[in-house]
């Protein structure tokens, strides 16, 4: 997965970047949007969820709803802040267990 | 005369007087839209940022007393919190006090239209659907800023609960030692609105079409439970003679449940067995209460319904066992998956039949589904091990289909002893006879299996060709058809002549009325729902298997349903005139088109 791992620098913070695909069956409905933004909260970084159309905050499930995201897509978390790096490993991981479901 | 007389479906038996009180009503009809000074500003948005606040620790409380086996509307509880957390609402309602001057109900309402838009562009119907549950939290937060709610806990006196519709989310936040009835607008005959009246003892309506129009917060209203009525402040005459029949209904009730635990045997010593029909396991409570004898239908969908996924083996064995433990040494009928038709099954999706009640539905659903199907009985083979247990398998149409059942049946065993785990290898096996096909079949059948049971709610729908809940055509759905009488005789024949036990569970079985003819026909048992039980066990001991045998003989030779209804009504105003006042019996909807 390295390869989708990215690292960019910017004038103060790095920003991290991570492509994700949605592999659970109904796609990112209540109970997936609801644990995203949930463990986002977590983390002091900022956190986007961005597809081809639009970028959301991943902090908020309403945000994260209006994706729409379903089974197949593919989305980049963009993450930047202190804990930046945390934050998006940790989304990602979530991505990768299809949230528990 | 009384305000309004409204009318829905009874699910719960009883009348009471009351208080309306609305619950998850919406509040955005009489929202105050104000403007507010420059100065006031800080001051309503903290306002704004208490009433979420106080709205999320009451939804934490609340969450943390769903029960276990409410899980899914636990999950729902927690979307709820986390949506009153979300900046995209709180915030944007802040920004429009502080930008716009608004108040903070209106502010609110700004920002709920604005995520109206944003959800009403998306194109997938469920994630649409999710601004129901931002319109449930925007209510209760506005209602805490107006303060309009509906405190429940603050009921002082006789409350009776309306609601466009209960969740078993919302009555976990209900304090019942007030409430004396319900009444929704949605909802059928097996809503859990239902289920938890009858549990609490109390009356419901359900499918009352104009409640919200009707009833306003406050409003003495009464609720007959009889009759299908609500009476919107009645006056002083009315209410007395409510008061009257209450009381009366009271009496006779606590007069036959003080009997109800006695034998259901003739005056000249014939027994039936009176068992109840129950959905779930916490209605066992009621069962016993009630006088039943057993669970002649235990309905296992409601474990599969409202959820995304499967429930697993173990999930099952727990519940089963549970039930199984409980009951012992009393016996239970488990029914295989009856799922399809009116119901759905979220983990196969909507198989867009045309005509789902001729459809892939119960057991023919099942043998599609070996998988689903196998784990069921597996889940109720190892229940089995009290002793108590039968399994019944639902919409059987002819021999090859009980044979297959049959076989996974073996399969499920077999596996479960190569497990080394136990079961009762003398598990009786039956099944439902509700087709016309099976009653034709009925003596070939009976070859197949330990037992019948004859499910006359569908037996009478496919046999007449009719749908009840068809407004056009409901007049034709005749219990005392005498096509119906004539296929639940031959049914009953057709088990006595191979020596099995016949078994009758639907509506006829809880109808005073039609009882009598049941007991002339030799039914071994009849299976009910739990509240019915004392009132039709005080009907069996009060009458003579001689002189039902002879109703029946009338009965069989009559040609037209009027004619059979006329006889049975006099039979029943001859021996039982108390039961005449109190109950609708299912034979008067005897109205046809001329």
């Amino acid at each position: 997965m390295t390869e989708n791992n990215q690292t960019m620098s910017t004038d103060s913070m790095d920003i991290q970047s991570r492509q994700v695909v949605v592999a659970n069956e109904h796609g990112l409905h209540a109970r997936p949007a609801g644990k995203l933004a949930q463990q986002a909260q977590a983390f002091v970084a900022e956190i986007l969820i961005i597809n081809d159309e639009q970028e959301v905050d991943a902090k908020s499930i309403l945000d994260v709803l209006t994706l729409a995201a379903g089974p197949g897509d593919v989305l980049e978390i963009r993450a930047s802040g202190s804990d930046a790096v945390e934050a998006a490993d940790s989304l990602q991981t979530l991505f990768k267990n299809r949230f528990e479901e | 005369m009384a305000d309004k007389i409204i009318t829905g479906i009874p699910v719960a038996t009883g009348i009471a007087i009351g208080k309306a009180f609305f619950v998850n009503r919406n509040h955005k009809a009489h929202l105050p839209r104000q403007t507010i000074a420059a100065s006031l500003v800080p001051e309503e948005i903290g306002r704004l940022h208490d009433a979420f606040a106080t709205v999320e620790s009451e939804l934490s409380a609340t969450r943390e007393q769903v029960p276990a086996e409410l899980k899914d509307y636990g999950l729902l509880i927690d979307t709820h919190i986390l949506m009153l957390k979300d900046p995209k609402l709180s915030g944007t309602a802040a920004d429009y006090i502080k930008n716009l001057g608004l108040n903070a109900a209106w502010a609110l309402e700004k920002a709920v239209s604005d995520q109206e838009a944003v959800f009403g562009a998306i194109n997938d119907p469920y994630i649409r659907e999710r601004m129901q549950d931002v319109r449930v939290v925007a209510d209760k937060v506005q209602a805490k800023l107006i303060g309009r709610e509906t405190d429940l806990t603050a009921i002082s006196g006789r409350a009776i609960i309306m609601a466009h519709d209960l969740t078993p989310a919302d009555t976990v936040e209900l304090k019942i030692d007030k409430i004396m009835g319900f009444a929704t607008v949605r909802g059928g005959k097996t809503s859990h609105t239902g289920i938890m009246a009858r549990s609490l003892g109390i009356p419901a309506l359900v499918g009352v079409d104009k409640l919200e129009d009707s009833v306003s917060d406050g409003d003495l209203v009464v609720i007959d439970g009889l009759t299908g009525k609500i009476v919107v402040n009645p006056t002083e005459a009315e209410l007395e003679d409510y008061n009257e029949r209450a009381a009366f209904f009271e009496t006779y009730t606590r007069k036959i449940k003080r009997r109800c635990q006695l034998p259901a045997e003739t005056f000249d010593g014939s027994r039936v067995q009176v068992l109840a029909n129950i959905e779930l396991v916490e209605e066992v409570a009621s069962v016993l209460d009630n006088g039943g004898e057993g669970i002649g239908l235990y309905r296992t969908e409601y474990a599969y319904l409202n959820r995304t996924d499967l429930p697993t083996e173990e999930e099952l064995t727990e519940k089963y066992i549970d039930l199984a433990a409980i009951m012992s040494p009393r016996k239970v009928v488990f029914r295989t998956l009856d799922l399809g038709a009116d119901k759905f099954i979220s983990a196969y999706g909507e198989l867009n039949e045309t005509n789902p009640a001729m459809g892939l539905r119960a057991i023919r659903f099942c043998l599609k589904n070996p998988q689903l199907f196998k784990t069921q009985l597996r889940a109720i083979l190892r229940a089995s091990v009290y002793g108590n247990v039968s399994l019944m398998f639902p919409m059987i149409s002819g021999v090859k289909e009980v044979r297959q059942a049959k076989a996974w049946l073996a399969q499920a065993k077999a596996e479960l002893r190569r497990e080394g785990v136990e079961y009762d290898q003398n598990m009786p096996v039956g099944i439902m006879i509700e087709l016309p096909a099976a009653v034709m079949i009925a003596e070939f059948l009976a070859q197949e299996v330990d037992f019948f049971s004859i499910g006359t709610n569908d037996l009478i729908q496919y046999s007449i060709g009719v749908d009840r809940t068809n407004h056009h055509v409901s007049y034709l759905y005749q219990p005392l058809h005498p096509a119906t009488l004539r296929a639940i005789k031959l049914v009953v024949d057709a088990a006595h002549q191979a020596g099995i036990e016949v078994s009758l569970c639907g509506e006829v079985a809880s109808d005073p009325f039609c009882v009598p003819i049941l007991l002339g026909m030799g039914i071994d048992s009849i299976s009910l729902t739990p509240q019915a039980i004392p009132g039709i066990k005080r009907i069996i001991r009060q009458t003579n298997m001689h002189d039902c045998r002879k109703l029946l003989k009338n009965v069989l030779e009559c040609r037209t349903v009027s004619r059979i209804n006329n006889l049975v009504m006099d039979n029943i105003f001859k021996h039982f005139p108390e039961e005449v006042s109190f109950f609708t019996s299912l034979l008067e909807n005897d109205e046809s088109p001329s």
